[in-house]
């Protein structure tokens, strides 16, 4: 009775099983799906209907405010995000690695800072390097001068300013979150060895920060080609991005083809970048 | 009597990977069975084709006569313990210990009988308000057996129970474990581990598995004293495994003429020959091999001898030495010709495990 | 510890401040400072009131707080509902299902907040779902834009949960159900805490879409700071956006006392 055979043929059941389980999760997922759909999907598929009006692809395409938003909204996200990357870089490898008392505060500083609406950045700016703020205030304070030197905010630097400012955090956060997984023991063996801090960061840190760096990179490259809040607190006429455009036709000029338009543009590109963004941070591991 | 436990040629594959192939072995009611083998042997993988948790490819699965191949885990009436515990940490002891219970709709009022009776059972009755955060590992182990006790399953299965404590835990644990099946006698207990002493103290058959498959299968006397393939002969305990040609009515062993049973091995055949180091002696005697100290190594209450015997290296576990041997010194080797086994090429499938010097 | 000397450890820290400082912290500062004074031409603020608190907690102002809070609440709930069931759905799917369900719900995110109010704003204002003009239209599109965080930390919070607890539940003899309600969603309910208090905190400052759907009598607090600050009254704008931060962070306190007290290990 007791048998254990050591090579008994395997014994095919000749009764497929049915998949029990399948069937009812995709029924769960059903009601879900359903209100994505109609809340969000049915929305977006007619924002691309609408796009399709006759001859609205053209004029938008062809018209030089269309172009200069795609230029401006391209150039400050790349900057931005290159900002946010150096700067994020540098603060992450301090409050890691040359830890002070408060570098915990200044980590939950962070997460709340992250918490905050964009504008409020912009409106902060206005007090600091506003036409009567702190900087030019100072300025003329101490030279006498009529106006100060201070008149960037309402140029795409100013956008520029803020965007490294408010998307900085979104960059050092994943960072933190990689440096406390790396091994101290290997920066200790490695200055052990009479490796200088610049090569340690270069040889040990930054290769191991990298996946960090590109996920943290590639959403905040998304979330600037994004922006709203910052750029419409400007207030500057001559700073319109892609967003901005869209709520401008559709609001301000009731033109909603045109503003669809240049909405399926804006998510093109925003979700293309998106996806790249998901593929490096899978790869990363985040 | 209707426990037990019956895999039926049960393979499970993950593409291209088989990870248990055809196993058939059966559990009998009330009997502890050991699934013995190294990691990714496949062991677990057939505890959980019991417990639900992986589909079989093929083959079917009983419990108590009943086929539970498609019937989901909670169905199965199984109780479970594993490695971890996996104690609920929003519970408390004794909520963890009815959580069965509860999920199987049973009279409320005897909820808390039974789990007063587990608890009292598994030495932990003193801890049911506590949280499973406040419990040490042994403890957290002692509440997980309850949990699984509380349900009087018919079948009980234990992964790795032990291998999460510290030794000394682990021999009081496996004690308790003796203890707990002597008092329920009904239940069959499928224990998978992959230490040779928890399936020798516990079981009452061990299954050896290696790669996939089942190796062998016997009681723990039979096991150790009686291997039926190499693999068997170097896990469940220590082995020399020497190569040898079969003879009239012994073996050759590097040009020696051992005498041992040969059974109804063809003589000219190659074989190989187990012999258990501790039943190896120093000195003159019956199967004298002559060879050179390669290495001394000192275990308190013995020494283990590593001779070499015209390139082969024989294990010999003796008692503690007052003057060993010199590196290099020429000895004698012994061992009785009942002490060996022969093990014949066609047993097994021709596994030649790294010789195992634990 | 990467530099050893005390010097370098000194220069480390300066460069720190110099960056973070100005860069972080003075903004908030900044903003505290402004919403107590009602002129800034030198180097500090000056005329120091209360006027502008005063103002910012009755009439239109104190409407729009209330406005947002029940915004907020209300889009995180929806979120957190919707979010939550569409990741444990997709922790028990497979392959291609769990990828499509994974991608369709984060695809909110990639999507500028600005779109999705153009695209509330096209498919609501028109039969057979005629929401434009309510607060029912603002609520919808913030669900929208957080559903996306609530699925995401959700899901990481899944990812996390090791599946012992709900084997173990399921050889008790619990049907999925039952672990579901007694294993799983207790187990989840400190993330689900704290993904309620993002998405809560993600609404209350939510102002891209909501520029483009807000009805007159459902007017969120960042709509009203940027009014404000259109129109040139800074200082009132600095109080309300205060305002804004301060109750945004108290309901983020009082989420993760709740979520502290709930975490068992």
């Amino acid at each position: 009775m007791a048998s254990a055979r050591a090579a008994a043929p395997p014994v095919v059941t000749a009764a497929g099983r049915p998949r029990r389980r399948t069937a009812p999760t995709w029924a769960w997922a059903l009601p879900p799906v359903a209100v994505l759909g109609l809340v969000f999907l049915y929305p977006l598929g007619l924002v691309v209907q609408e796009s399709l009006a006759p001859g609205a692809y053209a004029d938008v395409l062809a018209s030089a405010s269309f172009r200069d938003a795609l230029v401006t909204t391209v150039w400050l996200a790349v900057g931005a995000t290159v900002g946010c990357l150096v700067l994020g870089f540098v603060l992450a490898l301090i409050v890691a690695f040359v830890p002070f008392p408060g570098a915990k505060a200044v980590s939950r500083f962070i997460d709340v800072f992250l918490s905050f609406p964009s504008f409020l950045i912009t409106l902060a700016l206005l007090f600091v390097y506003g036409t009567v703020g702190m900087a030019n205030g100072l300025w003329t304070g101490a030279t006498g001068a009529a106006e100060g030197p201070f008149r960037f905010l309402t140029t795409p630097w100013g956008v520029l300013l803020a965007e490294i400012t408010y998307f900085t955090p979104f960059v050092m956060r994943p960072l933190l979150a990689a440096f406390s997984q790396l091994d101290t023991a290997q920066l200790e063996v490695a200055s052990s060895l009479g490796a200088r801090p610049a090569r340690i960061v270069r040889k040990v840190i930054l290769p191991e920060a990298l996946p960090a760096l590109a996920a943290g990179g590639s959403l905040v490259l998304v979330m600037c080609l994004n922006e709203f809040g910052i750029v419409l607190f400007t207030g500057a006429k001559g700073v319109t991005t892609l967003p901005m455009l869209v709520y401008s036709k559709a609001i301000l000029e009731s033109d909603y083809a045109a503003a669809c338009v240049v909405a399926v543009v804006n998510v093109v590109i925003s979700v293309g970048l998106y996806a790249v963004y998901r593929v490096v941070s899978r790869r990363a591991g985040a | 009597m209707t426990s037990g436990i019956r895999f039926d040629g049960v393979s499970v594959a993950y593409g291209d990977t088989t990870v248990l192939d055809a196993l058939t072995l059966t559990v009998e009611p009330g009997e502890v069975m050991a699934l013995l083998g190294p990691s990714g042997s496949g062991k677990t993988t057939a505890l959980r084709t019991v417990a639900g948790f992986v589909q079989p490819s093929a083959g079917r699965v009983y419990i108590g006569g009943r086929d539970v191949t498609d019937l989901p885990p909670y169905k199965r009436g199984i109780g479970m313990v594993v490695q971890q515990y996996a104690l609920f940490p929003h519970l408390r002891v004794d909520e963890n210990v009815a959580f069965g219970l509860k999920a199987r709709k049973h009279p409320k009022a005897e909820i808390p009988a039974r789990v007063a009776e587990a608890l009292e059972m598994t030495g932990m009755g003193a801890y049911a308000r506590r949280h499973p955060r406040e419990l040490s590992g042994g403890q957290q182990q002692r509440v997980a057996i309850a949990r699984a006790l509380a349900i009087r399953p018919d079948v009980l299965l234990l992964d790795e129970p032990l291998s999460a404590l510290d030794a000394q835990l682990r021999s009081g644990m496996l004690a308790e474990l003796a203890r707990l099946h002597r008092e329920l006698p009904d239940v069959s207990v499928l224990y998978v581990t992959h230490d040779q002493v928890e399936a020798l103290t516990l079981a009452d058959r061990i299954a050896v598995m290696d790669r996939a498959r089942l190796q062998d299968c016997g009681t723990p006397q039979e096991l150790y004293r009686r291997p039926r393939t190499e693999f068997t002969a170097s896990f469940v305990g220590n082995a020399n495994l020497l190569p040898v040609r079969v003879g009239a009515d012994g073996v050759d062993f590097a040009g020696a003429a051992l005498k041992v049973p040969v059974g109804d091995a063809s003589p000219g055949a190659a074989a190989t020959l187990c012999v258990r180091p501790h039943l190896v002696g120093l000195g003159e005697g019956p199967n004298a091999l002559r060879g050179r100290i390669a290495e001394v190594q000192w275990r308190g209450a013995t020494h283990r001898l590593y001779v070499d015997v015209d390139g082969h290296r024989v294990k010999a576990d003796v008692r503690e030495l007052r003057d060993t041997p010199p590196l290099g010194s020429e000895v004698t080797l012994h061992f009785a010709p009942e002490d060996a086994v022969l093990l014949g090429s066609g047993v097994g499938d021709g596994t030649a495990p790294g010789v195992n010097d634990g | 510890m990467l530099v050893h000397s005390r010097k370098g450890r000194a220069a480390s820290w300066l460069v720190f401040a110099v960056l973070f400082v100005p860069l972080f912290a003075v903004p908030l500062l900044v903003i505290v400072a402004a919403s107590f004074s009602t002129n800034w031409s030198g180097a500090l603020p000056s005329g120091p009131t209360t006027e502008h608190y005063a103002a910012a907690v009755r009439g239109e102002s104190l409407r729009a707080l209330t406005t947002s809070l029940a915004t907020a609440a209300a889009a995180s709930l929806l979120a957190l509902t919707l979010g939550t069931w569409a990741a444990l759905t997709a922790a028990s799917l497979r392959g291609r299902g769990r990828r499509l369900l994974d991608a369709l719900f984060v695809l909110p995110l990639a999507v500028p907040s600005v779109v999705v109010g153009l695209a509330v704003l096209v498919a609501f204002s028109r039969p057979p779902l005629l929401l434009n003009g309510t607060r029912w239209i603002v609520i919808l599109a913030h669900t929208v834009l957080v559903t996306a965080f609530a699925h995401q930390s959700v899901s990481a919070a899944i990812r996390r949960l090791d599946p012992m607890y709900e084997q173990a539940a399921a050889g008790l003899g619990a049907r999925p159900s039952y672990v579901l309600f007694r294993v799983k969603l207790p187990l989840l309910l400190p993330s689900l805490g704290a993904a309620a208090g993002l998405c809560f905190a993600l609404s209350m400052g939510e102002l891209s879409a909501t520029m483009m759907l807000y009805p007159p009598d459902w007017t969120p607090l960042p709509v009203l700071v940027f009014t404000a600050t259109d129109r040139g009254s800074l200082f009132t704008g600095s109080a309300l956006a205060v305002v804004l931060m301060a109750t945004t962070l108290l309901v983020l306190l009082a989420v993760s006392r709740i979520r502290t007290r709930a975490s068992y290990r």
